[in-house]
């Protein structure tokens, strides 16, 4: 009963549809009689001229080639005024979905004119598959297309978008430069921000989100995310405080750069300024109930002096906490528990045994943390000062003595020295 | 002391060999100076003019260990020679600390206050030059001991825990500076600065001194000498 039901329903449904247009469609080689012409074009209200000319070629070739012209102008009659837009939605339904929630969609459908529609970025009559290398989609010409518009500087001051330096600076990425190698395993705009469905970062839903970044950049660094996954930053992330360090706030988003490159914020020498952008804010150690002055000790321990002055086999902060896999030091898992620091201090001074791990790492000067220097300190201050002072009034009374005798004329004589 | 020198009125007060101890001394502690106290005060701009300038960390360490490994040598010899040589028992005898140097420490400064008219009679070495000595002799052992104990640092930590070398490092620095302070402040007003020798007594460079100098400032030395006909 039912299949009865359906195939009627679909009987009658192939004669609406196809009856029409099979009546009036023209056919493609119809259509080209006029559009074929290289020189046909009109001018739009606006006043400016467009081509109305059609490859025929760039059209078979294309992934719709196969079809007719009126599959996606459906309102063409031969001839015609003026067409309705074509709405890639018809077949396109998810996509046309996915991309009215996004940022450019909801513009779009406020009636923006600079935001981009589908063909902006897929083409019109020359639409290719995104796996074609001559797709403007494909991977590898992707970054090309959203430049377009994101390196326009009025675009980008238009929308309070991050401005050209940043994406510049993609180019000169990591990311960016192996794209622009070929590498098919790059990570291109899409990659990150998505691609019919991109949303701001400050959106919850935005695959750029602060809370979603680490998976989102787990999609290609696996590893790298499981070790990430047990660090007490992303514990912090996860239970949604937002000063806890995802990925982008260590490594930089568009910039993105190699560990080896010297200007990058994770490179040897950079890291403790890195960590210290949040570890040496006092708001921060308080709330966490973090050790303070870890900046300034390890700045001015030899360890700081050596990497500060470009002796990188020196030990950073990430030579002894770990890198992604950070835990703090209560964790018997973490690098830095005092059980397990003979081992850590051991990966670089093999000799470093249990016993010289006793006592404080991070050298703070202060009688409640390192009592012995900070007792030597003041002693040498003290024996200094009073060195300094009796020295300066030894000379003092030597020259007083001096000049007393002078005063108190030749009574001395020429025999009696000074 | 040649014929010369005593026509000119000139007494030799350093042989050629402690002026070449003396000189390489100064070379030396300059250059640990330089290199250590850049270190020491390495956010200071003008100690980090001074490490780019020794090439770096890793330099600045080679040049200083250089310079250590130099000095210990000076010292070495030097007390072999002290302990050993009839020239430098006789110099240890005379830089020995008695009794004698704190009374006469105290006379100079009742000179200079006025409550006597008579200046120390000193011998070849007053309480200055063996205050000089003995503090920079002990000074530089203690660095040197904490400077080996930073050098050999792989033994150094399987054997001390990492607080004694906290300590030891600065011991290191602190020491330095005193010693250093010492003789600059000390040493350089009481051979360039002080009255009787300004603008400097030139025995570090010619070995000698006048005859009249030494009278007046080491009378005990100068009537030695004369005694022992010498002069």
């Amino acid at each position: 009963m039912i299949r009865c039901f359906l195939v009627a329903a679909l009987a009658a449904a192939a004669l609406l549809t196809a009856g029409p247009a099979g009546a009036a469609a023209p056919s493609v080689g119809e259509c080209l009689d006029c559009h074929g012409d290289k020189s046909i074009e009109m001018t739009t209200p606006g006043g400016q001229t467009v081509s109305l000319h059609v490859d025929l070629e760039e059209y078979r070739r294309s992934v719709h080639g196969g079809g007719s012209c009126v599959t996606c102008h459906t309102d063409a009659k031969s001839p015609h005024e003026r067409l309705a837009k074509v709405n890639c939605g018809r077949c396109h339904g998810d996509a046309a979905k996915s991309y009215a929630s996004s940022s450019h969609g909801k513009l779009r459908a406020k009636g923006v004119a600079d935001v981009p529609a589908c063909h902006d970025c897929h083409g019109k009559h020359g639409i290719r598959k995104s796996k074609d290398p001559a797709a403007r989609t494909f991977h590898l010409n992707i970054a090309a297309a959203c430049l377009r518009c994101h390196k326009d500087r009025a675009i980008e001051r238009k929308y309070g978008l991050p401005g050209e330096k940043e994406m510049i600076g993609y180019e000169r990425s990591v990311h960016g430069l192996a794209s622009k190698g070929g590498q098919m395993g790059s990570a291109v705009c899409p990659d990150c921000h998505g691609n019919h469905t991109i949303l701001p970062g400050d959106n919850p839903k935005s695959a750029t989100n602060r809370q979603n970044i680490p998976t989102l950049c787990g999609k290609c660094h696996t590893g790298i995310l499981d070790k990430y996954e047990r660090s007490v930053h992303a514990k912090g992330m996860r239970a949604g405080i937002a000063e806890s360090p995802v990925c982008t706030d260590c490594h930089g988003e568009h910039t993105i750069s190699k560990v080896s490159d010297p200007n990058s914020p994770v490179a040897a020498r950079n890291i403790p300024k890195t960590c210290s952008r949040c570890h040496d804010k006092e708001g921060i150690s308080s709330r966490y109930a973090l050790p303070k002055k870890r900046f300034s000790s390890y700045m001015d321990s030899f360890h700081g002096i050596a990497v500060e002055y470009g002796m990188t086999k020196a030990a950073n902060c990430a030579s002894c906490h770990g890198v992604h896999d950070i835990l703090p030091s209560s964790d018997p898992a973490s690098t830095v528990n005092k059980a397990n620091l003979p081992n850590t201090c051991g990966r670089c001074h093999p000799k470093a045994g249990p016993n010289f791990a006793k006592g404080p790492v991070h050298v703070e000067i202060t009688p409640s943390k390192s009592l012995g220097v900070f007792a030597i300190r003041v002693f040498y201050t003290l024996f200094i000062s009073a060195l300094v002072i009796l020295f300066v009034l030894h000379v003092g009374l030597e020259m007083y003595g001096r000049w007393n005798r002078r005063r108190k004329g030749g009574a001395e004589g020429k025999g009696s020295p000074k | 002391m040649s014929k010369a020198d005593l026509a000119q009125g000139k007494v030799i007060r350093m042989s050629l060999l402690f002026r070449v101890q003396h000189l390489l001394l100064t070379v030396l502690l300059l250059v640990l100076a330089l290199t250590g106290f850049a270190l020491m005060y390495h956010e200071n701009a003008l100690a980090q003019a001074i490490i780019r300038f020794e090439g770096g960390v890793q330099n600045r360490g080679v040049v200083h260990r250089i310079a250590a490994v130099l000095l210990m040598a000076n010292m070495a010899y030097h007390i072999f020679y002290m302990l050993l040589s009839r020239e430098g028992r006789a110099e240890f005898r005379d830089f020995l600390v008695s009794r004698k140097d704190i009374d006469e420490f105290l006379q100079s400064l009742r000179y200079n206050v006025g409550m006597t008219s008579e200046y120390p009679r000193f011998g070849r070495y007053g309480f200055k030059e063996k205050f000089q000595y003995w503090g920079t002799s002990v000074g530089i052992l203690l660095i040197a001991f904490t400077g080996f104990m930073l050098w050999a640092e792989t033994f150094s930590m399987r054997v001390f825990p990492k607080f004694v070398l906290d300590l030891a490092l600065i011991i290191h620095g602190y020491q330095g500076l005193l010693g250093f302070l010492l003789l600059f402040l000390w040493h350089v007003y009481n051979v360039h600065f002080a009255p009787s020798v300004f603008p400097m007594n030139p025995s570090w460079i010619t070995g000698k001194v006048s005859a009249e100098w030494l009278r007046r400032e080491h009378p005990l030395e100068y009537e030695k000498l004369k005694g022992e006909g010498l002069l």
